[in-house]
């Protein structure tokens, strides 16, 4: 199974807010990242083909994937980021409803829907009406209901925004599990989950697809430009103003700052260890 | 036939379906028919004012009235008249001697169903009427009873006359005389007063309230969609919105359906349990005399309940087709109401090709055009209205389904 993004361009008057993007997509978990208005929810709604592109084609094995209409969307699971729900629906009434919407036959429907309520810890609120439930519970069910058609192409906006550390864990390995055999895209802005989990990494900027690649692949691009620096605290609010700050820590009267730099920015500026977060970092600079 | 199912239940279990349905129900059923029956118009009244909370008791005792009479001829039309007379000289005596009427006296001239009587003896013998009387006495009280004969010729003329008077001549008061034809005489006559408000004002008026709950349900059928903030779930289904608006349609007709049953039922249940079924056979033509259908009065009921139905059908085509085009139920609404209510308010003040459109718009029309002479004409051919407006208004939602379908797809495509 192959997902090839052609040039994907989506303009909206004269803003672009996804610009000529390509790539190929094989079965693993990408992990889309960027800030704010990058293009990443545009994309992955033209990836559902429910956003049509102003240039440019997606193809699933050579298919276009709005010919393939219906055979596509069976393939298909979705959590959008702002995930609507029906609020006087429980839990499984809901998921009972977008069941019979993926065309799932009412037995199988039950089974898959009790099964999906244990993995996503709701099984004891499975009766409870879903406007009782907070953020949290809420993601839980819109990622249950991306599972119901067990999808060979999962898209997953922001799926861990409101989850706690101990969900988001649970997720992760729920994910992590589910991925074999099938593509996985997933965005959020929370870096270690992508860290964790994603086989790939797909870095949007301004609506360009700005890199690519394995984590390891990604932090070598900013190997050699994070370095730690120990200075006064005087000193630390003058390199925040003039430097690329990724972290800073307090050392009794030091405070330790993790600067972004092509070169080292001063003499007692020591390289050090690159993450996945400097590289996202490194990589928005221009946009602080 | 599961997503039908779901989305049947979606509706249902929303709080503003519940409580329409409840307000509507308690309206019609409760309100429109109990309080009726056993309070507002039934009750007994015994200073021709206020109303006593016996209807039931009152009701048998005006059908036990009626019931002598039989049959419609010149004796017994007389000998309900000499009846009435008899009974009235009676009231004014009393009012005479003892200064105010017995209200034994009152009960019984409420009773003789002389409001539908007198109806017939204007229709029938205008000449009769004095214009002296009028405010004074009714009818019944002072016309010479010897000259009331001759009742179906006169019926006969009555129609001719009214025609002429309408305008409707030529082939057009051929077709409807064609139509009268078929109404046979001697009529069989039971108290008429239940019949006339059945008939001429509960089922007539359901529509109208059907209409204001069909409208807040339905309108956010389609609408509601975009304020729980579905549409990119909805389209990434398999299923996607195709399915899902067939789905909405048959819960839109569905509810429709279920909205009205409760409502009907709750009403003829009532109707049984206070008129019963006596008079059912009789002609329409006891309430109206003029009235050419060829039609009793369960068969005039039964008409004017499919007319709502078909009418409440269509209705729900409009107000479907208006959720499906607007992101907004509120205007949704708005506008499924202007479609109802608009017409039904500017009718009797618009010119007569203009009202007759208005009457072919789901539920803006009446059932209670059964009693009338109007008729359309069509390429050449005239039809009597009751014929046309039953259907039309169905059809009108119907038409509304594809271009509903279309512009809701257009829509969540965005």
């Amino acid at each position: 199974m192959e997902l090839s993004i052609d040039r994907l361009t989506k303009q909206y008057g004269r803003k672009i807010a996804v610009d000529c993007v390509s790539t190929v997509l094989k079965p693993g978990v990408y992990g889309l990242l960027g800030e704010n208005g990058a293009g990443k929810t545009t994309l992955m709604r033209m990836l559902c083909a429910i956003l049509e592109a102003t240039a440019g084609e997606v193809f699933l094995d050579g298919k276009e994937i709005c010919a393939l209409g219906a055979e596509y969307r069976d393939l298909l699971g979705y959590l959008p980021q702002d995930f609507g729900y029906y609020p006087n629906y429980t839990a499984k009434e809901f998921l009972l409803y977008m069941a019979a919407l993926k065309g799932i036959p009412r037995e199988e429907a039950e089974k898959r829907t009790d099964e999906l309520l244990e993995v996503v810890s709701l099984k004891e609120a499975a009766s409870k009406k879903v406007k009782t439930f907070s953020g949290g519970m809420k993601q839980r069910v819109g990622i249950a209901q991306a599972l119901l058609n067990q999808p060979k192409i999962l898209i997953l906006d922001e799926p861990t925004a409101g989850l706690d550390p101990k969900e988001r864990v649970r997720f992760r390995n729920l994910i992590s599990d589910y991925a074999a055999g099938r593509i996985v895209i997933l965005s959020t802005h929370i870096v270690s989950d992508i860290e964790a989990i994603a086989d790939k990494v797909l870095l949007m900027r301004g609506g360009k697809l700005v890199s690519q690649g394995t984590v390891p692949e990604l932090t070598k691009e900013a190997e050699g430009k994070v370095w730690e620096l120990s200075v006064s605290k005087m000193e630390a609010k003058a390199w925040q103003e003039k430097a690329a700050v990724a972290n800073l820590r307090h050392e009794g009267e030091q405070v330790v700052l993790r600067i972004l730099a092509d070169n080292k920015p001063a003499e007692e500026a020591m390289p050090c260890e690159t993450t996945l977060e400097d590289l996202y970092l490194y990589s928005m600079r221009g946009n602080k | 036939m599961e997503l039908f199912r779901l989305e049947h239940k979606k509706l249902w279990r929303k709080n503003s379906t519940r409580i329409c349905v409840l307000l509507c129900v308690f309206y019609c059923v409760v309100f429109g028919s109990f309080m009726i029956y056993q309070w507002i118009t039934y009750g007994s009244t015994d200073n021709f004012s206020s109303h006593n909370f016996d209807g039931y008791e009152n009701i048998r005792n005006c059908q036990a009235y009626s019931q002598k009479y039989g049959v419609l001829t010149d004796e017994s039309l007389q000998e309900w008249v000499t009846d009435f007379k008899s009974l009235y000289a009676q009231l004014r005596d009393e009012r005479k001697t003892q200064g105010a009427e017995n209200p034994e006296t009152v009960y019984r001239v409420n009773n003789s169903d002389m409001y539908t009587i007198n109806g017939w003896l204007k229709t029938l013998y205008p000449e009769l009427e004095r214009a002296d009387m009028l405010g004074v006495t009714v009818m019944s009280d002072y016309v010479e009873t010897e000259k009331l004969t001759g009742i179906y010729e006169r019926r006969e003329k009555a129609i001719d006359t009214f025609l002429e008077i309408s305008g409707q001549t030529g082939a057009e008061r051929d077709y409807l005389l064609r139509i009268n034809e078929r109404v046979k005489g001697p009529f069989s006559w039971k108290w008429t007063d239940g019949w006339s408000n059945v008939l001429g004002n509960a089922v007539s008026g359901l529509g109208t309230i059907l209409a204001l709950f069909l409208a807040v349900v339905l309108s956010a059928l389609f609408a509601g969609e975009w304020h729980d903030n579905t549409s990119a779930l909805l389209l990434t289904t398999r299923n996607g919105w195709k399915k899902l608006a067939t789905a909405k349609i048959l819960t839109g007709f569905a509810f429709t359906l279920e909205l009205f049953s409760m409502v009907a039922a709750g009403m003829i249940i009532l109707q049984l349990v206070y008129l019963g079924t006596e008079g059912w056979d009789m002609p329409i033509q006891m309430v109206k005399m003029i009235a050419i259908a060829p039609m009793n009065m369960l068969q005039a009921e039964i008409y004017e309940y499919a007319f709502t139905l078909l009418g409440a059908l269509g209705f729900a085509g409009v107000v479907m087709l208006f959720s499906a085009l607007s992101k907004n139920h509120v205007l949704a609404l708005l506008l499924s109401m202007a479609v109802a209510y608009g017409p039904m308010a500017v009718k009797n003040n618009v010119p007569v090709v203009l009202q007759q459109a208005f009457d072919l718009l789901p539920l803006v029309g009446s059932g209670a055009d059964v009693f009338r002479t109007n008729t359309f004409h069509l390429f050449g051919h005239y039809i009597w209205s009751p014929y046309l407006i039953i259907w039309v208004p169905l059809l009108i939602g119907v038409l509304c389904l594809k271009p509903a379908v279309k512009g809701w797809a257009r829509r969540m495509k965005g």
